[in-house]
């Protein structure tokens, strides 16, 4: 899976991360503050403005201290009945209609159908759920405001931050709800449509063939007759059982029944298709030519840089490290699994795949151990096993040099005697302190293999499918519960319409923030918003030198003003396409990581708290009946 | 009312003028009310279309906030939300969520006051038989007629047992025979002893359940008083008289105390509401500006 923006650790992350919030939330308040103090200024004049201004300060954090849940959830609950009495229910029956003409839309013929069905229904959830997260959100308070039952709200003891917190809750509670049956449905959908069996019959599908000797000799073989738009070949051996080769990522099991002289073969359910497998992934080095250790390898020429190569039948080699390695996860040895990119300098034998090999070493005393040798095609996933026990003869007798720069001579192993054995312990000889470096080399001359740090990893006990398909709506829940705290919080001020739009922009800015930043910066290509817009319409093309004369100026200048609006409109928003790395998961079939979900609930609740809070000023200071 | 009494409702100078979006001035909704409304009095608030009623409750309410001048409600300013605990306000028009049936709309307003469910159950039940409202309790207000939502409104404004309960036109809307009840039912909030301001400008009503009254016209106030003091014509004597014969009808004016019929009253007459109010209109638009109040005593 390819993971271009990896998620920081928890704990590395959470303390930069606090401090650079309580910096934007603090600077965000101050503004308010200097706002509501220029206002107070000229409404009161100068005599009176520092006592009534911080009297207003201290009753507003009263207030926020004062905050009674019981409100909070009697205001939630509103919501919820409202929502419900007002059918909002329908969006899953939305949801019903498109997932029963799915398959129009959907290829039946995919090589990954996991992957495909997987992806639809994660991502219809995802635009149902978040437009109406947006409709709701942005058009329930100010329904209050034009029917005036606000008025029968604030004329009790209710405190607007617990009108605005009893949105976010009520609505969030609702959006949960709908998720919930989405997700039920969703998985129900993914696991009928998957679902299937084959037919085998005995003489037609399989027939035996000529063959004596060891249990492992093949004594049939053939193919299951077509389901799902795919056949699996089958072989069975001597001893009973059999082999059926994965097709769309998934084998069947099989039995053979022999009644009498009928003999018949009984097809199991699909396995493997839907997975939830958990991969350790190492830290990623590079080995040169002269032995040294590289952050990078060498670059092919490729505009994306993700992947870095190595040449092949030279000493180069990517490097994983891997930690916590121990023999209580993995008793057998270590079950590895690898994409990567092939990158070919001449055609060589078109037919043939690039050759590699993986190796086992010892950080410490650099011990290796060549243990799988491999046929790699670009982006094919190989899947390896480390055996726990390594014999003699795949072991180097003299340790791997991993030089450093300027400690080539501290470094250098080339002299150190190794203990020889008859066969070594994974464990015992190659993990020290549960650390362990995998390497991959390239054994074709003049090829290369490119990769980048998650293309291998070390694949632990899978976890469950369902709970990870949880958690994958948990990522459109994070998603969801920021949308509509901006939704209440444009609808504190706006007319519904108004905060709908509004809301709808933050959702667009959200989804391409990147591009939005980079507009903001003025790097994208055509300039800044005044630039583009001036390109658009007298037709000129984007790298096109605009005339050094006034015009420009004046274009330059106002985009200039354009781009701090927008820089901070961009660094404001949340990055949405963050939160892909959940449905990528999912559709991939890898378990989503806690420490994920955590760095994303986290960034969640800090966009909620000051949207609150914002939400609860604005509201505080608004005339509700004007 | 005894001076000794506590104020509820103070105002002092008390302006609101709506601005628009660039702060210039549209109207001068309220100027310089000053009111005092002590506890247990029924308070009338006159005044025809536009005068500043309501946004005098609305700027009681906390729901505008003045230009200048000040509130106080229940000793605290009207910005202060704890003074909502002890504050029952029925609307003009009834704003609930017409989704909700009776006994929930009751039951979220009663969360709203923290109450504990208990309590809030017996004060919903209580408050919808009150209302008379049982048989209809399970239908959404959606359903219901515009006299029984004013019903549920002002249910929904005793829920908490307030001291003070402000009401907007409480008999808009309403049948004679609603009209009667609601008069009935603030009689009796009287003798119970909280304290109730209305504004209205159905004069029969004001002139049925009032203690006192404010006229208000084009923001300014009128006339203060005592009702039965501003309807009295001091400078004239009314003499009811019951089985007078026919003879004595033409001497009536120079001898009724000769002639052998019952007194049954001797005083002052009084004027109907309803003149007064529509004198000091008259008198107003053709002398605007502050006017001299007579007849009434300011307390």
């Amino acid at each position: 899976m390819i993971i271009e923006k990896p998620v920081p650790a928890f704990w590395d992350w959470i303390g930069p991360a606090s401090l650079n919030w309580l910096i934007a939330v603090g600077g965000l308040l101050a503004v308010f503050a200097v706002v509501g103090f220029l206002f107070l200024l000229v409404r009161t004049g100068p005599a009176q403005v520092f006592p009534i201004f911080f009297r207003n300060i201290a009753k507003g954090f009263k207030d926020l201290c004062d905050l009674s849940w019981k409100r909070v959830f009697a205001i939630a609950g509103l919501i919820i009945r409202e929502s419900l009495r007002k059918k909002v229910i329908v969006v899953c029956v939305v949801f019903l209609v498109l997932l029963m003409f799915a398959s129009w839309f959907l290829d039946p013929q995919s090589t990954d159908p996991a992957r495909l069905y997987m992806s639809f229904v994660i991502s219809t959830t995802m635009y149902l759920v978040l437009l109406l997260a947006l409709f709701l959100s942005a058009l329930s308070l100010p329904a209050d405001f034009k029917n005036k039952t606000i008025y029968t709200i604030v004329t009790k003891p209710v405190r607007a931050s617990e009108i605005v917190l009893g949105r976010i809750v009520g609505l969030t509670a609702i959006g949960t709800g709908i998720l919930l049956i989405m997700a039920c449905m969703s998985y129900l959908f993914v696991s009928a449509s998957l679902s299937h069996t084959h037919v085998v019959i005995d003489g037609e599908d399989i027939v035996a063939v000529s063959g004596e000797g060891t249990d492992a000799t093949v004594v049939a073989k053939g193919e299951t007759r077509l389901a799902n738009w795919h056949k699996h070949e089958i072989e069975e051996y001597a001893d009973g059982t059999f082999t059926v080769k994965e097709v769309n990522n998934h084998t069947h099991p099989i039995t053979k029944v022999v009644e009498g002289d009928t003999v018949r073969y009984v097809v199991g359910p699909e396995r493997g298709t839907v997975q939830a497998k958990v991969p350790i992934y190492g830290k990623m080095k590079f080995r040169d030519a002269n032995e040294f250790e590289k952050t990078r390898g060498i670059n092919v020429g490729e505009e994306w840089e993700y992947r870095s190569y190595i040449a092949g039948a030279t000493p180069e080699a990517v490097i994983w490290t891997f930690d916590h390695v121990t023999p209580n996860q993995f008793p057998e040895g270590l079950p590895v699994e690898m994409t990567i990119s092939v990158f070919r300098t001449h055609k060589g034998n078109i037919e043939q795949t690039i050759m590699g090999s993986l190796l086992i070493r010892n950080p410490k005393t650099g011990l290796t151990a060549e243990t799988n040798i491999f046929n790699s095609e670009k982006y094919v996933t190989n899947a390896l096993f480390i055996p726990r026990t390594i014999d003699k003869g795949k072991v180097d007798s003299q340790p791997r040099q991993l030089k450093q720069l300027g400690e080539e001579t501290s470094f250098d192993l080339s002299q150190t005697r190794l203990e020889e054995k008859e066969t070594y312990d994974l464990f015992d000889d190659f993990v020290v302190d549960g650390k362990v470096e995998i390497w991959l080399q390239c054994l074709d001359n003049g090829q290369y293999f490119g990769a980048a740090e998650p293309d291998l990893y070390v694949r632990a006990k899978d976890a469950n499918v369902f709970g990870n398909f949880l958690k994958g709506y948990l990522g459109i829940w994070q998603q969801m519960v920021v949308l509509l705290s901006f939704g209440v919080l444009f609808s504190t001020f706006l007319s519904g319409p108004v905060a709908m739009v509004t809301t709808f922009g933050i959702l667009i800015a959200a989804f391409c923030k990147q591009l939005f930043l980079q507009v903001a910066y003025m790097q994208a290509l055509g300039g800044g918003p005044v630039e583009a817009f001036n390109r658009l319409i007298r037709h000129e093309n984007l790298m096109t030198e605009l005339p050094k004369d006034f015009t420009t100026s004046l274009i330059k200048f106002f985009d200039m003003i354009a781009s701090g609006f927008l820089s901070v409109i961009g660094l404001a928003v949340p990055s949405f396409s963050d939160y892909n790395i959940y449905m990528d998961s999912v559709a991939a079939g890898y378990n989503i990581p806690w420490n994920t979900i955590c760095v994303h609930g986290v960034t969640t609740f800090a966009y909620v708290i000051p949207l609150f809070i914002v939400g609860y000023l604005i509201l505080r200071n608004r005339e509700v009946a004007k | 009312m005894g001076t000794e009494t506590k104020i509820v409702v103070e105002t002092k100078n008390l302006t609101k003028i709506y601005r628009d979006f660039w702060g210039r001035q549209k109207v001068r909704a309220l100027k310089a009310l000053d009111l005092e409304i002590r506890q247990g009095e029924v308070f009338g608030l006159l005044g025809p279309n536009g005068s500043g009623k309501t946004t005098t409750i609305k700027l009681l309410l906390g729901l505008l906030f003045p230009t200048s001048g000040e509130v106080n409600i229940l000793g605290r300013p009207a910005s202060d939300v704890g003074k909502n605990e002890k504050i029952g306000y029925l609307p003009e028009e009834s704003y609930l969520y017409r989704f909700l049936n009776a006994e929930e709309t009751l039951d979220f307003y009663g969360r709203l006051f923290n109450m504990p469910g208990a309590v809030r159950r017996q004060r919903v039940a209580q408050l919808i038989s009150m209302v008379g409202l049982e048989s209809a309790k399970k239908r959404q207000l959606r359903e219901y007629s515009k006299g029984m939502t004013r019903r549920i409104g002002l249910a929904q404004a005793l829920i908490n047992d307030p001291d003070l309960i402000l009401l907007d036109e409480p008999t808009s809307g309403l049948d004679p025979i609603g009209t009667r009840n609601m008069k009935d039912l603030i009689l009796e909030l009287k003798a119970q002893g909280k304290t109730v301001l209305m504004s209205s400008h159905l004069l029969a009503d004001v002139q049925d359940v009032c203690d006192r009254i404010g006229i208000l016209y084009q923001g300014e106030l009128k006339e203060l008083g005592r009702v039965e003091d501003l309807l009295k014509i001091g400078e004239e004597t009314e003499f009811r008289v019951k089985g007078l014969s026919a003879d004595a009808k033409a001497k009536i004016e120079k001898i009724v105390q000769e002639d052998k019929s019952e007194l049954v009253f001797s005083g002052n007459p009084t004027t109907s509401l309803e003149d007064l109010f529509l004198n000091i209109i008259a008198e107003s638009e053709a002398r605007p500006g502050k006017r001299v109040r007579g007849g009434g005593t300011n307390i």
